[in-house]
């Protein structure tokens, strides 16, 4: 008895198995089933394993701060842009500039190089067809259209304080009002009437509306494309305004144990290589790289999309104030 | 503050009593190891700030969202301890007190349980496909359309539906414990139904009914899956704050700050369970055995009602269950219901190393965490070892924070050498263990103070020493509350989530995260297959667990060893 139980406490504490020389420990945000399939090809093409662990932003961010001592991950990879600003801010990630870096575009990255995109992401209005047509309603295509009392309780989207969703609405709503945050501002207070519930993750509409909880849900690209190949009959459109183009990045951790192996991946990161991958693997977003090919089903909805560059450093400087303002002013009753 | 029922010794006896002193230094070392210096390292961050700092304080006290935080918390914690209380009640009364032919109760059990068991988020989730604006429930069989079930409502509903079998198993086994006779008494005294009730058997429930009050109330505060999918914006509560500042808006120090906010309710409702129970004598197990006698304290009318009430709330939850079970079996729930084993088929294959993971982790917090929690509840119930208090008190910190704060507290706590815990099972064991046990102190309390100290004595006084008479006497009693112990801890450790997120790493993984994963990746099915798996898993293990307890426990305390049904 007492040796098994000996045993039983060896087994328990093995740390992570002795690492292979050339191992890389990532911190994802991206679900399991887009990012396993991208490390999976590294690792054919290289050899070297990369284990993962899957946290939404706000945990990943918790996580890596409260590690900062002794860094358990060695790269994040594949997270919204406000996660880097508040990792650059809280000290956990390190600049480090990869060889392709100068060709992704000045918008597409952190000047210092702290961290830069992996792929190009926005958001963009999906409506449940068939409570559209009960209503009589044609799909939204103007911010200005979410404002109809037909809409009322019948909006999903995210909470600011959660999802780096709802701060691209935020920030798409700035852009699309001209900057001017006073009207931006008035409008989602007015929008606020029709909101049946503010969602905790970016996603956390997709399922409801397209269950018919809901008829409008305020979500990502690529959340919106998943529900279609579900096979849910969604309708997606985007407001004629126009919507803010985010990013998903990828960055060093600070003090890297596995610095050298994690540096090359993130090199492969910015190659044709590694940027075809989002299409092929139907992720649904936009490759940085100029020459990463463009997945077709993206192509043909951008078509229909204006994109309004977003200011990087503005939004690191100015995130949490348009984040506190939505909470004072817009939620507040 | 009144003494325990005749503890066995004084306090300066129990310093010098040889097994009993080692034993509560190793608790004390235990709790001070995995309680109280993450939660120190938590309030250092939270006050230090390259220098001392009340920032995080100052902003908390300011803000208009967290001030109503705190009294949706107590409303919304009060609610559902009284509601989950008075469900738990009915539904024990109706398993030990109406008479009912024996499926019914385990039937009754094997329901009732399903909620317990199941990990968070599905519950809240069915909630809505079931009462939602075009519920299952809701609108298609009672045509309402536009049903807002997100706010105060939904929030109390559904942790009404979660937390009630927790009142249920307590109350269950604490009225199975108050010996028919009692009542009999009143009876042949010439007092009525109603009366009896009034003054005998809930007077005797009271113990058990604070406790479970506690427990609900508890478990309320603490729980954020529940309001983060249903609070929405509208209802705030602390928990869901607490995290919100933590990964929405990553701010750590006002998220802790929060969190201790949260200490200050939960600490009260822990005194005033104290005062309430001590105010009186509740001894029923006396070891004079009392004649085996017809029940029948409840009339035929109250059991009709207390039928209604369970059989409305069974046919909620078994809804809620079908759902998921149905979500589970088709390719895409709403879009293509044609039937496909995808779902599990993924279960296993990519599944399967989480499972195994979950079920070694729970596996070994089940005898450390029961052992724990009932050496814990008897300490404080039968000695008066000096700060046995203070024990107790400190042991339910991390049950009374959320979640997230005690994963970061650990992370921070333990990532760095010389005790580099994080990325080994060790540190899920252990957070569970010191999270989770808190249902088995609880009930070993509440079963002690039925349990007249005499018997001890008398072993006592024949020359055992405490150790044997507490493994000879004290534990075949309290082997109730060992099961529920070890049966809550094994249910937590197959479904928690909010503090493990933080602490699961390459190569210990956990069910509940791939639950959580499958429903932000909106892969309804996967999450509800897990969900199934877990279900079924904690059941097998639940009848398992009773059927070797039964075996253990022959003749020794009749029907309050099966807790768990059967």
């Amino acid at each position: 008895m007492a040796r098994a139980l000996l045993f039983a406490a060896c087994v328990l504490l093995l740390p992570i198995p002795a690492w292979a020389a050339d191992t890389i420990n990532v911190y994802t945000a991206w679900p399991e089933s887009l990012s396993q399939p991208i490390f999976k090809a590294y690792t054919a093409k290289t050899g070297v394993p990369i284990n993962f662990i899957r946290l939404s932003t706000g945990e990943l961010v918790a996580r890596a701060t409260a590690e900062k001592n002794n860094p358990r991950a060695d790269v994040i990879w594949g997270a919204p842009g406000d996660g880097f600003a508040a990792a650059k801010a809280a000290g956990i990630i390190e600049p480090y500039k990869a060889a392709g870096w100068g060709k992704i575009a000045h918008e597409l990255k952190d000047p210092e190089g702290y961290y830069t995109a992996v792929s190009k992401n926005t958001l963009l209005f999906m409506s449940n067809a068939k409570l559209l047509k009960e209503k009589g309603l044609k799909p939204p295509t103007s911010w200005n259209d979410l404002l109809d009392p037909a809409y009322k309780g019948q909006i999903q989207t995210a909470d600011a304080r959660t999802s780096g969703t709802a701060l691209t609405r935020i920030l798409s709503i700035y852009y699309a009002f001209g900057k001017d945050e006073e009207k931006a501002f008035d409008y989602q207070k007015k929008l606020h009437a029709n909101v049946q519930v503010y969602t905790k993750s970016g996603g956390g509409c997709t399922i409801p509306a397209a269950m018919g909880q809901a008829m409008v849900c305020i979500a990502h690209m690529p959340d919106a494309m998943e529900a279609k190949k579900k096979g849910y009959d969604m309708l997606t459109t985007f407001p004629r305004e126009g919507v803010a183009a985010v990013i998903e990045g990828v960055a060093l951790v600070k003090g890297a144990k596995n610095r050298e192996a994690a540096t090359k991946f993130i090199d492969w990161t910015f190659t044709k290589d590694m940027q075809d991958l989002l299409d092929k693997n139907e992720v649904y977003m936009l490759p940085t790289l100029p020459e990463g090919s463009v997945n077709a089903a993206v192509q043909a909805l951008m078509k229909e999309a204006k994109l309004l560059p977003v200011d990087l450093e503005w939004v690191g400087k100015n995130r949490k104030r348009l984040v506190d303002r939505w909470i004072n002013e817009v939620i507040k009753e | 503050m009144s003494p325990a029922p005749a503890p066995v010794s004084s306090p300066r006896a129990a310093l010098r009593d040889p097994v009993l002193a080692p034993v509560v230094v190793l608790l004390w070392a235990a709790v001070a190891l995995f309680v109280l210096y993450p939660v120190t390292r938590l309030l250092a961050l939270m006050f230090w700030d390259d220098g001392p700092t009340l920032a995080a304080v100052v902003e908390l006290v300011g803000s208009w969202q967290h001030r109503r935080a705190l009294w949706n918390s107590l409303a919304l914690a009060g609610l559902v301890g009284a509601a989950g209380t008075a469900l738990g009640f009915a539904f024990a009364l109706l398993a030990v007190r109406a008479n009912l032919p024996r499926w019914v109760g385990t039937v009754l059990d094997t329901i009732v349980l399903l909620p317990l068991i199941s990990p968070p988020f599905t519950a809240a989730i069915a909630l809505i496909f079931a009462l939602g604006p075009r519920g299952l429930i809701s609108y298609h069989v009672f045509g309402i359309a536009g049903l807002n079930i997100y706010g105060l409502g939904g929030t109390l509903l559904s942790e009404t539906l979660t937390y009630f079998p927790i009142a249920y198993l307590t109350l269950k086994g604490v009225l199975a414990n108050i010996d028919p006779t009692l009542e009999d008494g009143g009876f042949s005294l010439g007092a009525r139904r109603w009366r009896v009730f009034r003054t005998i058997t809930v007077p005797l429930a009271v113990p058990g009914i604070a406790n479970s009050f506690l427990l609900l109330t508890a478990a309320s505060l603490a729980d954020f899956a529940t309001p983060l999918i249903l609070g929405g914006t509208k209802f705030p509560v602390l928990p869901t704050q607490a995290f919100l500042q933590i990964t929405g808006l990553y701010d750590m120090r006002g998220g802790a700050a929060l969190s201790f906010l949260l200490l200050v309710p939960a600490l009260a409702v822990f005194v005033a369970q104290r005062w309430w129970t001590e105010r009186r004598s509740v001894i029923t197990v006396t070891g004079k055995a009392g004649a085996a006698t017809r029940v029948r304290s409840l009339s035929p009318g109250a059991v009709a009602a207390l039928v209604l009430v369970c059989a409305l709330t069974v046919l909620l939850v078994l809804t809620f269950y079908l759902l998921i079970v149905f979500a589970s079996m088709v390719r895409a729930l709403g879009a293509d219901n044609s039937f496909s084993s995808a779902h599990y088929a993924h279960v296993f294959s990519g599944g399967l190393k989480a499972i195994r993971d979950t079920l070694v982790i729970a596996a070994v917090c089940m005898p450390v965490g029961g052992l724990f929690a009932v050496v814990l509840g008897y300490v404080v119930a039968r000695t008066r070892f000096p700060g046995r208090r203070a024990l107790e008190f400190a042991a339910m910190i991390n049950y009374a924070l959320p979640g997230t704060i005690v994963g970061i507290a650990y992370l921070v706590a333990f990532n760095d050498p010389p005790l580099a815990l994080t990325g080994t099972a060790f540190i899920l064991v252990i957070c569970y263990v010191f999270r989770y046990s808190l249902a088995g102190t609880r009930a070993t309390t509440a079963l002690l103070a039925q349990v007249d100290p005499s018997i001890e004595e008398a072993s006592a006084s024949l020359g055992a020493r405490r150790d044997v008479t507490f493994r000879r006497i004290v534990l075949p009693l309290i082997r109730p509350a060992l099961l529920a112990g070890m049966t809550v801890l094994f249910i937590r450790a197959m479904t928690a989530i909010s503090a493990t997120i933080f602490l699961v790493s390459l190569s210990w993984s956990l069910v509940t995260v791939r639950i959580l994963e499958g429903i932000t990746n909106l892969e309804l099915g996967q999450a509800s297959a897990f969900s199934v798996m877990v279900i079924l898993l904690v059941y097998a293990a639940v009848v398992l667990s009773s059927l070797i307890m039964r075996r253990l426990n022959a003749g020794s305390l009749g029907q309050a060893g099966t807790l768990l049904g059967g």
